[in-house]
């Protein structure tokens, strides 16, 4: 096979796990708490600065994710306490609250880090010959680990209590109160998920970005789209919304060049906010 | 009147006292706040927030600095040229509110991501399309309007739109379509039901933001002789929605506020001021949380102490427009499923053209959602449902409203943000005024007959300024059911009218209805649970069942049909 | 309808009072205190917005310049005093802030650090009444009156290093790929000349779009099947890190070498040292390029920065040589008058930390160095001694 061709073709298998996963946080908190919000790539990018501090500290990479667990959990913690839960019936303004929450966040980091960027080493260099073609391994790791990641949210959300409980606090949270579900306690976990979710997004695709105070907002808007494109609240949504943008977007960049893949990527999601404002899957 | 005056005296003085470089800055963020006018007026009166307006502004400003470029040597001509720029950004937003709140079930964030995405496209657009944008660096070399050369000159000319947009909007905001916006914002279903498509409102709304942005954006080009696509981005639209946000949305001139002086202060400050950044994100947050007036709600006691407060005497309302004799609703063989339930089952009732009609059954029926079909807002899968002579059947709720159906909902759904005075004037509006009438004040002032037997009746409704949320739950019923029949509707459908009240409430509701049902003269449909009601008032009673009539009748009649007592029963006795 | 009647209330007064402090200060915000008979330059830097990384060095470097200035007289005897203003953000704010700084402060000269849109804003507002120094690298092309430009043109940065790579790395075949905006443009218009010349020819020429969230494994795919010998490279900031990291990251750079227009010592940095292998950059300054001029203009940096020192760079170092060329060319000029300046601008010699730089035509003619990335630090490898401009402006 030809190799190019193979090459772009685990490109755009990368492009859809990796927006997949770094989408998961954001699907969580939109999808389920029908909370937009816009701090997400901020979390994505604290998750990359824990990323940062393992490696310069010498630890082993692995020990990012506890530090990331803790930092934006932590964090997610007392955002939702203090801003998201006063506004849950008011998405405009959980929209602008968490924008504001963004610049804070961005600031925060300037100030610890400064603004330059941050190189991490690739915890797993070199290339491996795949398919007849030679492709990065950490890439190749990184596809395994999102479609694991995602699936086993699946698989954890269908079959544990916690996941059925959280399914009863969306459809009807009075009920669910009713029944003894405590919807605070659960409101917030989902909230700490999703933005643990985005941290370790963040952790996973540090080696291979430019780590700086601003990296949030090149995912922000990204993973918005994959959500709206794809359906809210069902994972089958999140998987289709990542492998349209992602997919488009990789195929057109492929084929042609990248502006078009930007402005491919820009008029599909309009398309579907306009025509499928439901999404591909929509909430069942 | 006196609030005015002070506006426009600051606005005169102002670069007066201060420097020539106050003026310049103020000049061009007056441009700035005329756009965030416009975003208050979707965010803060129609509920709804556009994150794109840089989309509406730059385009004009493009616009404009191609016109001026391309008649540099007649530019009088570029400046009659000014109001198309603006109109094509007016326009543009129309269409596009038009085209994305048709669909249905459009929550408001979906058309918030939309104009995002729709100015980020704007921004790849402006900066690859060098030929005729200049990319990046921009369309450079516009040349200044003729005349205006000194720094404080541009002023003036900001000041002037600025105060043209403001008088403008506060004519909008106190008119009877400031009021439909506010009450659309609170409660779009009973808007609806009201008979007003609230998707042309909201799509009005936010085509008079895009003219707003593009007066700010079309003087924006010869101001300053160069247009980037920063203009356009999304920079300027988040400055915008913070501006508006921080200044005060809900009110007329907090957008403006927000944006001369939190947009200036910061310009001004940033270099100094270390963190300030940081200190403006807490600020926002802040405000977000816990000041959500913003600026204009700090000083709304003293703009209170500024608006002398005058009555004026009441206009009687014109008869309604629509011709519309009593008619008879007939409902045949209607099917409603959800996935796999079967929700009504070819349903099919007529109702005679006058009189008192209940609808008994127990929970799950159907009987509300039968209700949902002929309001237009549950879509029936087959069947027919006539009223007179029409087809009703698939029709928008607005336009089932306004062939003369009216209803109240079970859960008490007036306007809770608004006055008694103007949920009332809504009702009165109802079928009465023409689009046009809409943009008249004088509107606010409308009174009928019908609504005087009420107020007489009811002396609360007659105090006009309370706030509907002030109302306890038996008030809101009436209030409600007040409105429902002040748009004289031939089939009025009441959904439990008496739930939660006291029995002295219960009985006032009765009365009510008996007076209507004399005074309309139509049809009068109620869903009840209580017998002893249904006894008191029902001509004919229907009884549904799994989605289906089981009986219909007298109230003796049901009463006695053992189908009826194996339904409530559960078994022969 | 009753008359409400509403007296002051303590909210009231409390609002009120707090509006007339405010309006109170406005007048101190509006008019600065004037000081004596200072220079005043007006210091356009990136203090916010992508640039905004440099901020900090852009600021260290001239205010280095200015003290040493100052300690040896000041300009004409006068003290210089920067006053450092944002020009990280749209354009409309820079010439907002330009406005000012003439109208109040009335700078007597403006040093712009900053990119080629707010450029082309501040030459319009500016009109030449007071000096202008543009110092970063650029596209060449500015003739403005009264502007004078330190930047490293694309002649300059492009012909020496290229022609090298053909000649010495034996690059035949060259893959271009930038940002879409004039400056990658333009320097790709020049390579192509110079890839003629030495008779060479050119692979691809790709533009990603600038300011979007860009990934580049698609576009490294796509070198990897045209297997180019070189790749030039005109992104800029994170695009250029995450380029550099990809191509690396595909196993490219053991066989394509590449030479990146905008790499200083931040962006490689940031690319890190397992992405620089066969990477070369070329630039007209580098923390550890050779000389005595760069050893004592470092040894001043780090006596007076210590440890807080932001990272040395280009972007930085054309800020000091900024400063200094305000004082030679107001000192050869006898004053800030336009047409003198214009006059004393010819052949004037500005010490820059790189070693003296001599302007013609407005604009300057310098050392160049190629730089080979061993790791995150940069290795001289050839130094091209006085390289025209190929910019000079005939007017």
């Amino acid at each position: 096979m030809d190799p190019l061709i193979v090459t772009q073709a685990i490109n755009v298998l990368y492009a859809v796990s990796t927006l997949a996963v770094l989408a998961l946080g954001l699907a969580v908190i939109f999808g389920l708490l029908g909370v937009l919000n816009i701090a997400h790539g901020e979390f994505i990018m604290i998750g990359a600065y824990c990323a940062y501090i393992t490696q310069s500290n010498g630890w082993p990479y692995l020990a990012a994710l506890p530090l990331t667990l803790m930092i934006c959990g932590l964090l997610g913690a007392v955002v939702e306490w203090t801003m998201i839960r006063p506004l849950y019936r008011r998405p405009f303004d959980t929209l602008v609250v968490t924008w504001g929450l963004s610049l804070l966040l961005r600031k925060i980091a300037e100030a610890i880090f400064g603004l330059g960027y941050r190189s991490l080493a690739i915890p797993l260099p070199g290339t491996v010959q795949f398919f007849g073609t030679e492709y990065p391994i950490y890439r190749l790791v990184l596809i395994a680990l999102s479609c694991a990641v995602v699936a086993g949210l699946v698989i954890w959300y269908g079959r544990s209590r916690t996941g059925s409980q959280i399914r009863a606090m969306v459809s009807n949270p009075e009920l669910a109160q009713a029944y003894g579900i405590s919807v605070r306690r659960l409101a917030a976990g989902t909230f700490i998920t999703g933005t643990c979710l985005a941290g370790l997004g963040g952790v996973m695709v540090a080696p291979l970005v430019p780590v700086q105070p601003f990296m949030g907002l090149d995912y922000v808007l990204r993973t918005f789209f994959v959500l709206i494109v794809g359906g809210l609240g069902s994972v089958p949504g999140l998987l289709s919304g990542a492998a349209v943008i992602g997919g488009f977007d990789s195929v057109v960049s492929a084929a042609t060049n990248a502006t078009n893949g930007y402005f491919a990527v820009l008029v599909l999601s309009i398309l579907f906010l306009w025509l499928r404002p439901r999404g591909i899957v929509a909430r069942g | 009147m006196r609030a005015a005056s002070l506006v426009v005296l600051v606005t005169i003085v102002l670069p007066l006292v201060l420097s020539q470089f106050w003026a310049y800055q103020l000049g061009l963020y007056g441009l700035y706040a005329v756009a965030a006018v416009g975003v208050g007026l979707c965010w803060g009166q129609a509920g709804f927030l556009p994150l794109g307006q840089g989309l509406f502004f730059g385009l004009a400003a493009y616009l404009s600095g191609l016109a001026f470029i391309a008649f540099q040597d007649h530019l009088l001509i570029a400046v009659v040229a000014l109001p198309f720029a603006v109109l094509v950004a007016g326009l543009l937003a129309y269409l596009i509110g038009l085209v994305v709140f048709r669909r249905p079930d459009q929550s408001g964030a979906y058309f918030s991501m939309i104009t995002l995405a729709l100015c980020l496209l704007a921004f790849q657009i402006a900066t690859s399309w060098n030929s005729v944008t200049g990319g990046f660096n921009g369309l450079k070399g516009i040349p200044g309007i003729p005349g205006l050369d000194d720094f404080s000159d541009v002023y003036y000319v900001s000041a002037a739109i600025l105060l043209v947009v403001l008088a403008f909007a506060g004519w909008l905001y106190t008119a009877p379509i400031g009021v439909l916006w506010r009450a659309l914002a609170q409660n779009e279903r009973r808007l609806q039901l009201f008979g007003f498509n609230t998707n042309q409102l909201k799509s009005v709304a936010f085509g008079v933001s895009g003219l707003m942005a593009g007066m700010g954006g079309a003087i924006y080009a010869p101001q300053q002789g160069l247009v980037t696509p920063q203009v356009v981005g999304f920079g300027l639209s988040a400055d915008l929605v913070i501006w508006a946000a921080v200044g005060g949305r809900g009110s007329l001139l907090g957008p403006a506020i927000g944006a001369l002086v939190v947009g200036s202060l910061t310009a001004q400050l940033r270099d100094t001021v270390p963190f300030w950044e940081v200190l403006m994100a807490l600020f926002f947050i802040a405000i977000v949380l816990v000041f959500p007036k913003g600026i204009a709600g700090l000083a709304e006691p003293f703009a209170r102490f500024l608006k002398a407060r005058t009555s004026r005497p009441a206009l009687t309302a014109p008869k309604s427009t629509a011709d519309k004799p009593p008619a008879r609703l007939t409902i045949e063989g209607i099917g409603v499923h959800v996935g796999e339930v079967t929700i009504l089952d070819r349903l099919s009732l007529d109702f005679e053209q006058a009189g008192i009609f209940c609808v008994i059954g127990p929970n799950g029926a159907g009987k509300t959602s039968m209700f949902n079909v002929v309001s237009g807002e549950l879509d029936a899968a087959s069947g027919r449902i006539g009223l007179g002579d029409a087809d009703i059947v698939g029709l928008a709720s607005h336009r089932v409203s306004s062939l003369g159906v009216a209803r109240k909902l079970q859960i008490p759904s007036v306007f809770p943000e608004l006055s008694i005075a103007d949920n009332l004037a809504i009702a009165l509006w109802s079928g009465r005024a023409s689009k046009l009438q809409l943009l008249d004040p004088r509107l606010r002032r409308w009174t009928s007959p019908m609504l005087r037997e009420l107020q007489a009746r009811y002396p609360f409704l007659a105090s006009g300024s309370r706030k509907a949320a002030e109302l306890s739950h038996g008030e809101q019923q009436i209030l409600e059911l007040s409105m429902a029949l002040l748009t004289e509707p031939r089939v009025l459908l009441l959904d439990e009218p008496c739930a939660g009240l006291s029995p002295a409430e219960t009985a006032a509701v009765m009365e009510i209805v008996r007076w209507a049902a004399q005074r309309l003269g139509g049809a009068i449909i109620i869903i009840e649970h209580d017998m002893s009601l249904v006894k008191e008032l029902a001509e004919v009673v229907y009884v549904l069942h799994n989605g289906t009539l089981l009986a219909k009748g007298s109230v003796a009649a049901i009463q006695a049909d053992p189908k009826v007592r194996a339904v409530y029963v559960g078994g022969e006795k | 309808m009753t008359i409400q009647k509403q007296g002051p209330t303590r909210r009231t007064l409390l609002s009120a009072a707090a509006a007339g402090a405010a309006f109170g200060t406005l007048p101190g915000l509006i008019r600065p205190a004037a000081a004596a008979d200072e220079f005043k330059i007006g210091l356009f830097i990136a203090l916010s917005g992508p640039a905004s990384l440099f901020g900090p060095t852009q600021r260290a470097c001239a205010e280095l310049a200015a003290e040493e200035v100052n300690k040896a007289g000041g300009i004409l005897g006068r003290q210089i005093k920067l006053i450092p203003t944002d020009a990280g953000g749209p354009p409309a704010e820079s010439t907002k802030s330009a406005i000012r700084l003439m109208l109040e402060e009335k700078v007597d000269l403006f040093v712009g650090s900053h990119d080629s849109a707010t450029r082309e804003a501040l030459v319009a507002t500016i009109k030449g009444k007071v000096p202008y120094i543009y110092t970063p690298v650029y596209e060449g092309g500015e003739c403005a009156f009264n502007t004078y430009v330190l930047a490293d043109t694309p002649e300059q940065q492009i012909r020496p290093s290229l022609t090298w790579m053909m000649k010495e790395k034996g690059a035949k075949s060259i893959y271009m790929i930038g940002d879409d905006y004039v400056w990658p443009r333009k320097c790709n218009e020049h390579a192509k000349q110079y890839i003629a010349e030495n008779g060479g020819k050119v692979a691809a020429e790709e533009y990603v779009p600038f300011g979007a969230p860009n990934k580049f494994e698609e576009v490294v795919t796509r070198i990897k099947s045209v297997k180019p010998d070189a790749v030039l490279i005109t992104l800029v900031g994170a695009d250029n890190v995450n380029f550099n990291r990809t191509f690396a990251g595909f196993g490219l750079d053991k066989d394509i070498a590449r030479l990146s227009l905008l790499l200083e010592e931040n962006t490689l940095l940031g690319v890190g040292a397992e992405s620089s292998k066969n990477l070369y950059s070329s630039m007209s300054y580098y923390a550890n390029a050779p000389g005595d001029a760069n050893k004592k203009f470092k040894q001043a940096y780090v006596a007076k920065f210590g440890d807080k020192a932001p990272q040395l760079s280009l972007i930085g170092a054309d800020c000091y040589a900024g400063v200094y060329c305000a004082k030679e060319l107001v000192t050869k000029a006898g004053g800030t008058n336009a047409q003198k300046c214009m006059a004393a601008s010819e052949g004037l010699t500005i010490p820059s930390a790189a070693g003296p730089w001599i302007m013609h035509g407005r604009h300057v003619d310098k050392t160049m160095f190629l730089a080979d990335c061993k790791g995150t630090e940069f290795d001289i490898i050839k130094t091209f001694p006085n390289v025209k401009s190929g910019d000079e402006c005939k007017a």
